[in-house]
């Protein structure tokens, strides 16, 4: 039984590790928007942009 | 680019509305090949932006949205007012490399729409950072000034139908996500913590043969209390606050019941630590703190997704206006800077900056927000206009009057705020049951006591502590949090968004339904219906003339006769005559076309007659039509026995028509905001609970002051802020579907609550002969709550037929 000694702090540090990581992510704002991030992943984004030629021309 | 050519009017069209916005499609339609398909579209706006997503290779977008987009309207020079430097400095912070500003869009309505914004703009040269939040409404975006001005950004932006707004309410803004932040950590912390502490106090829970060494029990104890006291004390904090807040007000409340039950159980806990007693309860009051703060998370979010759009949209005001230096030229200012006295140009369309005296000759403006009255209204020189309604037709000067707080919209909006503080508050069932639960919890405890105490001094505090912590009310507190969010999720996947916080519970009391007809019962399109043509006119000849004399008009009537032009038909010198119709001449001959009188010489009967000013040629019934399901969501209505009542700002003869069609037999016409107040006033007078459907901005005091108000989704903004509910796409069946569903909910809640107080009336005895042991206070309370939770899942179920 003894080695819950050295597990019982040790699951104590993980909990503290635990609770820095998810107050990290809440300040950073992870939970801002739960729709748009999981959306975007699933968008391949390797096609390249339009000419800028183009849009330069749209725009003027 | 010539893919926006027009084609053919009568090309064979699959679709009737427009593939980027759904608004109805002209004759003449632009159409533009998307992914191989040729799709119509409203108007240039719409078919460029759905180009140029095509051409930056975004048609993704079109695959993954869930409403249709916003129309496009053309970018005025407006968005010059966005590069001045006061602006900038009042609004933009630097950031490395640039600046950075937050804007508010109106168009944004999925995480599909976020997605486009993010695209779109990072594709512009000199945006360093996008970010679209599609819960919000709110564009953050950074940029290099050397690079770019931000006005070329917002042009892309503008050129997707997304409009800017300058963001206000920046400071609530900040303190809502800090609030919910630490709600968030709360939840976590109490999640993690419950999850540890269950843990150790299982251990002790299974060391059944108490072969445990003393000293490591209290060990594990100890770490059991070390861990909880976090989550009782600061994930807790919000009850505990809230009992003492009700201890000071002398009410027992829901919160009251929490904060006493999970101190007890820790409290107790922490004595039978100290003292080496049998049991501890360190999982009892972690658990039911996380319980509860997950299912008022859960209950929250669906309620603060809907109100946080359209919260930040109510705040949302045009951040410019134009204003005409003495010398005549013009110049765009900040709203803010405008004074009483200036002169003020407002293009059509746009919005009027302020109250004010009306400079120009003539100009239509469009007031439905304001009065209900769904046609542009006439106005002469001198004649008063209002903030916040719509420039049509030609553009107009103003002398400004008022402005800010004392506008006549700011007016009504206070009158919302003070009708919400005056709407009729209703004691909440849990509070109730938790007040008499509470008292007569701790006058049974306290007898128990001293039962006990004169007949085994030494089991007193043993049992009296094991009994309030078996009858700790996890399912009587589960019973409603667990009930209300799982209907409240099945509303938003209906298409009703709970905006109010006990919107379903006093929508399942309802007795009575008040409309409001523009726009709520009516689809707002004017149709023709009726065509009679006098002497030897023909039918069809009548009707091109109309269309010719109307062709250049932007009249909602004007769309109505678009099918008949001919092209062989054009009108000439034609002029439009204020408040009575348009005269020009078609074929050489002189016709007019408008009211009875000014066309023909004859009574006005509101129907619009054509002629040469002195006889009648022909007459065109025009109606605006009821909703495609308005008649069948009346009768659903009616099926639940709710009496209907029609409450319109519009005159008499639309009422009654609407009144007789979809058989309605009280209504009244001409009604002030105030007057549909009264009308709201006097039937709860009578005992009636009354829902109130709206649309307008002149709704927004009666949906206020009822007591459950439903707005419909393409209403007014602050229409939609006093509403309880909100109507996301305009479908009136959505009404007594909801009706329905919270009906539903209120019967689950009472059963909920039976079983809550019947597993305590069970339990209580049992605790009382001191026969619990941690087992069976394990079980029951599991169990107890899970019945509830499973019983109100059976809300997060759509029937089918419900669904769609």
């Amino acid at each position: 039984m003894s080695v819950l000694l050295l597990l019982v702090p040790l699951a104590l540090v993980l909990l503290i590790a635990a609770i820095w990581a998810f107050a990290w992510a809440v300040k950073r704002g992870q939970f801002e928007d739960l729709d748009t991030p999981a959306l975007s992943i699933l968008v391949d984004d390797d096609e390249p942009p339009p000419p800028p030629a183009r849009s330069d021309q749209d725009d003027a | 680019m010539n893919t926006v050519a027009a084609s053919v009017a009568q090309a064979p069209s699959i679709e009737a509305t427009c593939f980027h916005c759904s608004e109805p499609l002209a004759p003449h339609a632009p159409r533009v090949a998307i992914d191989g398909v040729e799709r119509g579209f409203c108007c240039d706006g719409c078919a460029a932006a759905a180009q140029w997503i095509r051409d930056a290779r975004l048609s993704d977008y079109y695959k993954l949205r869930s409403g249709h987009a916003g129309r496009v309207e053309p970018a005025g020079e407006a968005l010059a007012c966005w590069d001045r430097e006061d602006i900038l400095a009042a609004h933009a912070r630097n950031v490395p490399g640039g600046r950075e500003m937050v804007l508010l869009t109106d168009g944004m309505r999925c995480a599909a729409c976020a997605w486009l914004i993010d695209r779109a703009l990072m594709r512009e040269p000199g945006v360093i950072e996008v970010s679209a939040n599609a819960v919000t409404g709110r564009i953050r975006i950074a940029w290099d000034p050397a690079r770019t001005p931000l006005s070329r950004p917002l042009r892309r932006l503008m050129s997707l139908g997304y409009r800017p707004w300058l963001a206000t309410g920046a400071e609530r803004e900040r303190a809502r996500i800090t609030e919910r932040n630490r709600a968030l950590l709360r939840l976590g912390i109490a999640g993690l913590g419950a999850v540890q502490a269950m843990m150790f106090t299982e251990a002790l829970y299974l060391d059944t043969n108490a072969t445990m060494s003393i000293p490591m029990r209290d060990f594990l104890r100890w770490i059991a209390f070390l861990i909880s006291s976090p989550v009782v004390f600061y994930s807790g904090w919000p009850f505990i606050a809230g009992c003492l807040r009700e201890l000071r007000e002398r009410r027992l409340g829901a919160d009251t019941l929490v904060a006493t039950s999970t101190l007890l159980a820790y409290g107790a806990s922490l004595f039978e630590t100290l003292t080496g007693g049998p049991h501890v309860w360190y999982d009892a009051a972690v658990m039911f703190v996380f319980l509860l703060l997950t299912a008022r998370m859960l209950e929250q979010r669906a309620r603060s997704a809907a109100s946080a759009r359209v919260d930040a949209l109510a705040r949302a005001r045009p951040a410019f206006a134009v204003r005409e230096r003495e010398d005549g030229s013009r110049e765009a200012i900040p709203l803010e800077a405008l004074e009483a006295g200036d002169v003020a140009c407002v293009a059509a369309g746009d919005a009027v900056p302020a109250d004010g005296t009306l400079l120009a000759d003539e100009a239509w403006f469009e007031e439905s927000l304001l009065t209900g009255e769904s046609r542009p209204v006439h106005k002469k020189a001198g004649d008063p206009v209002f903030a916040g309604t719509a420039c049509r037709e030609v553009p107009a000067r103003m002398r400004v009057g008022a402005i800010g707080a004392a506008t006549r919209l700011s007016q009504l909006a206070a009158l919302v705020e003070r009708a919400q503080a005056h709407r009729p508050t209703i004691a909440r069932t849990a509070d109730r049951v938790a007040m008499g639960f509470v008292a007569a919890l701790l006058v049974v405890a306290a007898i128990v006591y001293f039962t006990w105490r004169a007949h085994a001094p030494d089991r007193a505090l043993d049992v009296t502590l094991a009994l309030l912590v078996i009858s700790c009310p996890c399912a009587l507190s589960l019973a409603i949090p667990a009930a209300l969010t799982a209907a409240n999720g099945s509303l938003a996947r209906m298409g009703v968004l709970p905006v109010g916080a006990d919107a379903l519970e006093r929508l399942a009391r309802v007795t009575d339904v008040v409309f409001d007809k523009t726009g709520t019962l009516g689809d707002a399109t004017p149709s023709l219906v009726d065509v009679a043509t006098f002497d030897d006119m023909e039918r069809e000849h009548a009707l091109r003339i109309a269309a010719a004399l109307e062709r250049d008009s932007r009249h909602p009537l004007a769309a109505m006769f678009a099918p008949f032009a001919h092209e062989g038909l054009r009108a000439t010198e034609v002029r439009s005559v204020a408040g009575q119709g348009v005269r020009g001449v078609v074929d050489g001959r002189e016709w007019c076309l408008g009211h009875a009188r000014f066309a023909a010489g004859a009574t006005d009967d509101g129907a619009l007659w054509l002629g040469d000013g002195a006889h009648a040629r022909a007459r065109f019934e025009v109606r605006e039509a009821p909703r495609i399901d308005a008649a069948q969501a009346l009768a659903s209505l009616r099926a639940q026995g709710l009496s209907l009542h029609l409450c319109s700002g519009d005159g008499e003869a639309a009422v009654a028509r609407f009144a007789s069609t979809l058989d309605l037999p009280d209504a009244h016409a001409r009604q002030t905001p105030e007057d549909k107040l009264a009308r709201v006033r006097s039937l709860q007078a009578e005992g009636r609970v009354v829902a109130m459907v709206g649309d307008g901005l002149n709704d927004a005091p009666v949906l206020a002051g009822a007591d459950v108000s439903i707005a419909v989704g393409d209403g007014a903004a602050l229409a939609q802020r006093a509403a309880d509910l909100v109507l996301a796409t305009p479908a009136l069946h959505r009404i007594p579907d909801a009706i329905a569903l919270a009906r539903r909910t209120r019967r689950i809640v009472r059963q909920n609550l039976a079983w809550a107080v019947g597993w305590n009336l069970l339990a209580l005895p049992i605790a009382a002969m001191g026969l619990v042991t941690p087992w069976i206070a394990a079980l029951g309370m599991a169990l107890s709550s899970l019945t509830v939770t499973l019983n109100a899942l059976r809300l997060a179920r759509v029937r089918e037929g419900v669904a769609a």
